[in-house]
């Protein structure tokens, strides 16, 4: 293999990333010999040849197992191969792509037959080259319609990369995990503290499921990887109704690179029933004022992550903008470079090549994105202003080139996404002076305000406690946020802790993003309007005596 | 629920997976399904001429007469069912329904009927093409469906168009823990009855505002208790690897056709046990196996025209599927024969006899008659109703007769798939007699009842987590005027020349529409021939011939069958409908048919495959080393 790194940047002027020399690996090597083939003889007579072909396999394997009250109800293992051939028609200032991405799948061999490896790449680059013909026409046509061209080319060019890195494989004692399970998902029956109510607990489950992908990549650049990813998420799901019927839950839990990445069994078990005691005070907590709440919300780190994660984050990952407009991106900020987002006190930047935050390996780090990109730091916004989008290799106005952000879900095309984004203050305060701040405001205006630990879905509050100015908080219930949307994030900032909060998550692209605490000037607190489903028509079953 | 909802295919998908995890990759169940259902799009009917399985008696008939204890999970379902009968609709409950008036207490509704059916499945399944395996895995899932009825047996929650109102499915632990098992089912049957009152809410509300139904027959048959308890099914083993290997070499074959550009070869085998308790009193656990080998492949001829076929071979374990070399020697004819089909000639228009093979006839009952004769089909709004008024009449040649016979293990000497001791309603198997000497005499009845049939014949069918209807087991057909084959060739020529034509048409093998039209929409009741020859009168070489699809209703092609063979074909297969994918078999012998009218079909413009496929390396090619393990 050094040879063949050798030969490929003395060819294309490739830099190799990997330090050491690797072995020759067969998965690349056949890859590599099928996209020679299809690159000299892949040509309908009369028709155009692609200009891009790119090899992806997938090498998953997933371990999954679900306890509910108590027993384990699903173990499953899965190992499959898959491989995604991406064909390009045309040149790059305008080719057969969509917005969406193209490309064809195949199941390739979990053994790894290099022979049927190689026909399933065959089979599939076919069937791409002959959708991209079919699109590249349409996609012509399509262009001549509109008054003035895209505002951007369709790829950017990148240069060929060599990179290896060790095989991840899947690692956690199942034995153990199912045990661990089992035994959180029964507390609500078993543990004394919770016994009192454990009727009231409708449903009580806890899962483990880890991901573990292996990508194997090359290009018509000359761009050989082969890199991946391990995730491991843990879940706890508790939930009922309190006696009006209101359906409430308690669901969370911990993710990481590795399985001892994640809490601990003592930690598991004292979050179990942590969460079990918060369920049975929110079916006992007052339903949140019926008249609307506009005024100052505290979020903790969690809330204001996931604030980030929902409202930023997906507007500066740069989508190609709808054919025949002349914007630049999809999303709020398209037509926001330069200008003010968030207040001069935030900074974020996306840094992949951060690998660990606070002695915990993060998530979204990465070395060389799905399409062959090295990555660097991005200053996404620098004192409030937009500075930078996420780029791929699908270009917008103003970003001619990818940024190495070029990412892609499980079988799908890249696209441009986040890797590990960081909100940081220039002014960060500690929790106790956001905390008095918070009842400084409320002394001030004379009234109560909110604090928000977690939240639930979509922007709804989950653990949501009413401050009074004398400092005492009541958790309440039945609450949803609104006008909570960029133009909060942007002016109604007015302060920000300096406790980073880390959140992780596996699925669609891995991701971290950290977020201090953050005190909204002006959210709007209401009642959920939603149906009250039935308590219960029968009680469940007795619980085992001990 | 449409009448085109039914296809005859080899699924392979495996049970349904309620309460899947999040985290398993959503696109690979969708690229599986690509893979192996609209990629095979092959009907599986094994069809099993020569020889096939030495052996296939039924696991239970050793120990059927003797009741065992009733299992752990068995117990704690009848207490739950106990429990949630008792405790369901006892409280009342302030009035909220226009009926009654505000403020005054109304009794709830208690359950007039509660099922609870288990199915504890251990399954392995190993997917191989080209030579590799592309994936095997091992599942042991238990799922339970739980059937609350509200209302009264005349009229309940599951009226027309609500039938599924009934059912709730849900994961079950898959150790005998009976507190968590028992919660488990509370929560169902909790959520079941919600849904079932707000069900029979509406079908009181259109009830009243509809017009009277034609078919005004109740909502659920009055049956007697079942009381069987078999032995569960033992712990499902296989070898994996020595079956891997197995499959490597079969589909190993396929790297010698160079113009056949998918291929797979899948083993499937299954170990369930189904325990079903009922409020009416039914407790039942019954076992169930199988093992099944699929092999298909597909090739496209030069013109755009696409081609499967398959090759299925089943039985009730792996040990008793054929062995290496016969499914070799099948694999290897079946290639070749497909390959043979890209370069035929395509098919003219035809109007003139013709001859079904047994394996062709039995697939065209299946489809056309079986599913037609289904009790459900016989009312609704929605449904062609195509023989509810030809009950006692003539709808086939009085040399015909038709039975659906669950009962059956085998024919032959080979192994049934549509064999069932209990069906999914808790009902025994039952043989239902639906034409005899050519007269309907009845319909394949689940626990809805119809015009005229107010009891199930032990015909509700259902994959786990579906509401059963009326279903087809084993179909068999036979003939009181059956003559030899070479007979029945000449026949088929004589015909012809009569009918001025220089051949009559021998259909080999045919598939249901559906599999083949999945690009376009699916039609219903469309038979497609696979395989067709030109038997020529002149004494000429039969000739194969591509592209032939059947036009015209095939209910005339039924009434116009003048003789059969007398050496009946079966095949297995498995079919899906509204109430899922089930196994079924169909037996018939060959027919000669006076007129069947065909055409060209409409076909794909795809080019085949441009670029050759990849040349293959000798070193790494198992299917040339002699046992094609490594």
């Amino acid at each position: 293999m050094k040879l063949r790194a050798l030969l490929l940047i003395s060819l294309f002027g490739s830099f190799a990333l990997a330090e050491v020399p690797q072995p020759s690996d067969p998965i690349l090597t056949a890859m590599q010999q099928e996209l020679a083939r299809e690159k000299s003889d892949l040509v309908i007579p009369g028709m155009l040849r692609p200009y891009f072909i790119q090899y992806r396999l997938e090498d998953i394997h997933t371990y999954d197992a679900i306890a509910s009250y108590g027993a384990l109800t699903r173990e499953s293992e899965g190992h499959q191969r898959v491989v995604r051939v991406e064909v390009r028609i045309g040149s790059e200032t305008s080719d057969s792509s969509s917005a969406r991405g193209d490309g064809s799948l195949e199941l390739a061999p979990a053994d790894g037959d290099p022979a049927a490896l190689k026909y399933a790449l065959w089979s599939a680059t076919d069937d791409a080259y002959k959708n991209a013909l079919r699109a590249y026409a349409t996609k012509q046509a399509t262009l001549k319609t509109f008054q003035s061209a895209p505002t951007a080319n369709d790829f950017s060019p990148a240069k060929a990369v060599t990179l290896v890195e060790p095989l991840a494989t899947l690692s956690i004692d199942r034995d153990d995990w199912k045990h661990r399970l089992i035994e959180a998902s029964g507390l609500f029956a078993t543990s004394p503290e919770t016994r009192s109510f454990a009727e009231a607990v409708q449903y009580s489950s806890a899962s483990i499921s880890a991901l573990v992908v292996n990508r194997y990549t090359v290009n018509t650049d000359g761009t050989m990887l082969r890199h991946g990813y391990s995730g491991y998420t843990e879940v706890v799901n508790i939930g009922g109704q309190a006696n009006d019927g209101m359906n409430l839950a308690r669901s969370n839990g911990s993710v990481a690179t590795t399985a001892a990445g994640l809490e601990s069994d003592a930690a598991l078990k004292k979050r179990v029933i942590d969460d079990l005691i918060s369920f049975n005070d929110l079916r006992h907590a007052p339903v949140v004022d019926a008249e609307d709440y506009h005024g100052p919300v505290l979020f903790s780190g969690d809330a204001a992550a996931e604030v980030f994660n929902r409202l930023f984050v997906p507007s500066v990952e740069a989508d190609r903008p709808d054919i025949g407009t002349s914007a630049r991106t999809q999303g709020a900020y398209q037509s926001s470079y330069k200008t003010p987002i968030l207040p001069t006190f935030l900074s974020v930047v996306d840094d992949p090549t951060l690998r660990s935050f606070e002695g915990r390996a993060l998530l979204g780090a990465y070395r060389v994105d799905d399409e062959g990109v090295p990555v660097e730091p991005v200053d996404i916004v620098v004192h409030g202003k937009l500075m930078n989008y996420l780029v791929g290799r699908q270009p917008v106005k103003d970003f001619p080139e990818s940024n190495g952000h070029g990412r892609a879900a499980l079988g799908q095309s890249a696209h441009s996404r986040a890797g590990v984004v960081i909100i940081k203050s220039s002014e960060p305060l500690s929790a106790e002076a956001l905390r008095a701040k918070l009842l400084a405001l409320a002394k001030e205006q004379g009234r109560d305000v909110y604090s928000v630990e977690t939240l639930g879905g979509e922007l709804a509050p989950r653990m949501l406690y009413c401050v009074s100015p004398d400092g005492k908080r009541t958790l309440v219930r039945g609450a949803v946020f609104d006008e909570l949307d960029q133009r909060a994030i942007r002016s109604g900032i007015l302060a920000a802790g300096g406790k980073p909060y880390i959140a992780q998550q596996v699925a669609t692209v891995p991701g971290t993003t950290i977020a201090p605490e953050l005190l909204f000037a002006d959210i709007t607190v209401k009642r959920a309007n939603e149906e009250q489903q039935k308590v219960p028509y029968y009680p469940p079953p007795a619980l085992p005596k001990d | 629920m449409t009448r085109t909802d039914w296809k005859l295919t080899p699924s392979l998908t495996s049970p349904h997976m309620h309460h899947a995890v999040a985290s398993r990759p959503d696109f690979l169940q969708r690229l599986f399904r690509h893979a192996l259902i609209v990629g095979l799009c092959v009907p599986a009917f094994v069809l099993t001429p020569a020889a096939m399985a030495q052996d296939a008696t039924s696991p239970h008939n050793a120990t059927a007469q003797q009741p065992l204890a009733q299992p752990a999970l068995m117990d704690a379902m009848s207490t739950e069912l106990n429990r949630a009968l008792a405790e369901l609709g006892t409280a009342t409950e302030p009035a909220v329904s226009s009926a009654a008036k505000v403020g005054e207490k109304i009794p709830a509704q208690k359950p007039y009927f509660l099922s609870y059916s288990v199915a504890d499945a251990q399954s392995v399944t190993i997917t191989s093409q080209y030579g590799a395996i592309m994936n095997s895995s091992e599942t042991h899932e238990r799922t339970a469906d739980v059937q609350v009825r509200l209302g009264s047996p005349v009229e309940d929650n599951t009226h027309g168009s609500h039938r599924t109102s009934a059912l709730t499915t849900m994961s079950l632990p898959l150790t005998d823990d009976r507190a968590a098992i028992e919660r488990t089912l509370w929560y169902a049957t909790n959520r079941g009855y919600g849904k079932a009152l707000d069900a029979l809410e509406k079908v009181k509300t259109e009830q009243q505002v509809r017009a009277r139904e034609e078919d005004s027959s109740p909502d659920f048959t009055r049956e007697r208790p079942q009381v069987d308890i078999l032995p569960p099914q033992p712990p499902l083993d296989v070898d994996r690897s020595a079956w891997e290997s197995r499959l490597r070499e079969i589909s190993g074959i396929f790297r010698q056709y160079p113009n056949i550009f998918y291929d797979t070869a899948v083993l499937q085998a299954t170990h369930e046990t189904n325990y079903f308790v009922s409020s009416d009193g039914t407790r039942v656990v019954a076992p169930k196996q199988v093992a099944r080998l699929i092999v298909a492949a597909r090739t496209r001829a030069s013109d755009g025209m696409d081609m499967f076929r398959d090759e299925t071979f089943e039985a009730d374990s792996t040990g008793h599927l054929p062995d290496q070399a016969e499914v070799m020697a099948k694999t290897q004819a079946m290639a070749k024969g497909l390959n043979d089909l890209r370069t035929a000639p395509i098919t003219e228009p035809y109007n003139g006899p013709a001859i079904l093979s047994g394996r062709a006839a039995a697939v065209f009952f299946h489809e056309v008659l079986g599913h037609r004769l289904e009790g459900q089909r016989q009312r609704g709004d929605e449904e062609g109703e195509t023989f509810t008024k030809l009950l006692g009449k003539a709808i086939l040649p009085d040399f015909l007769s038709v039975a659906d016979d669950p009962t059956l293990t085998q024919y032959n000497g080979y192994p049934l798939s549509g064999h069932y001791l209990f069906d999914d309603e808790g009902q025994p198997a039952q043989r239902v007699q639906l034409v005899q000497d050519g007269v309907l005499q009845t319909f394949l009845m689940s626990r809805l009842p119809i015009a005229g049939f107010a009891n199930s014949n032990g015909h509700g069918r259902a994959e786990t987590g579906k509401m059963p209807t009326g279903r087809q087991g084993n179909l068999i057909v036979t003939s009181t005027k059956a003559v030899s084959d070479a007979k029945l060739r000449q026949m088929l020529k004589e015909a012809a020349r009569k009918q001025g034509k220089t051949y009559g048409l021998y259909f080999e093998d045919i598939s249901s529409g559906f599999a083949v039209t999945t690009r376009r929409s699916p039609q219903a009741f469309q038979v497609i021939p696979l395989v067709v020859y030109r038997v020529y009168v002149d004494g000429r070489p039969d000739e194969l011939v591509r592209g032939v699809s059947i036009v015209g209703t095939p209910q005339a092609a039924l009434r116009s069958i003048v003789a059969t063979d007398d050496q009946p074909q079966m095949f297995n297969g498995l079919c899906g409908a509204e109430s899922g994918t089930i196994p079924v078999s169909a037996v018939a012998p060959a027919m000669l048919v006076s007129q069947i009218e065909t055409q060209r079909q409409a076909q794909g413009t795809a080019r085949p495959p441009i670029v050759p496929p990849p040349p293959l390396d000798e070193a790494v090619n198992p299917a040339s080393s002699p046992n094609g393990g490594r």
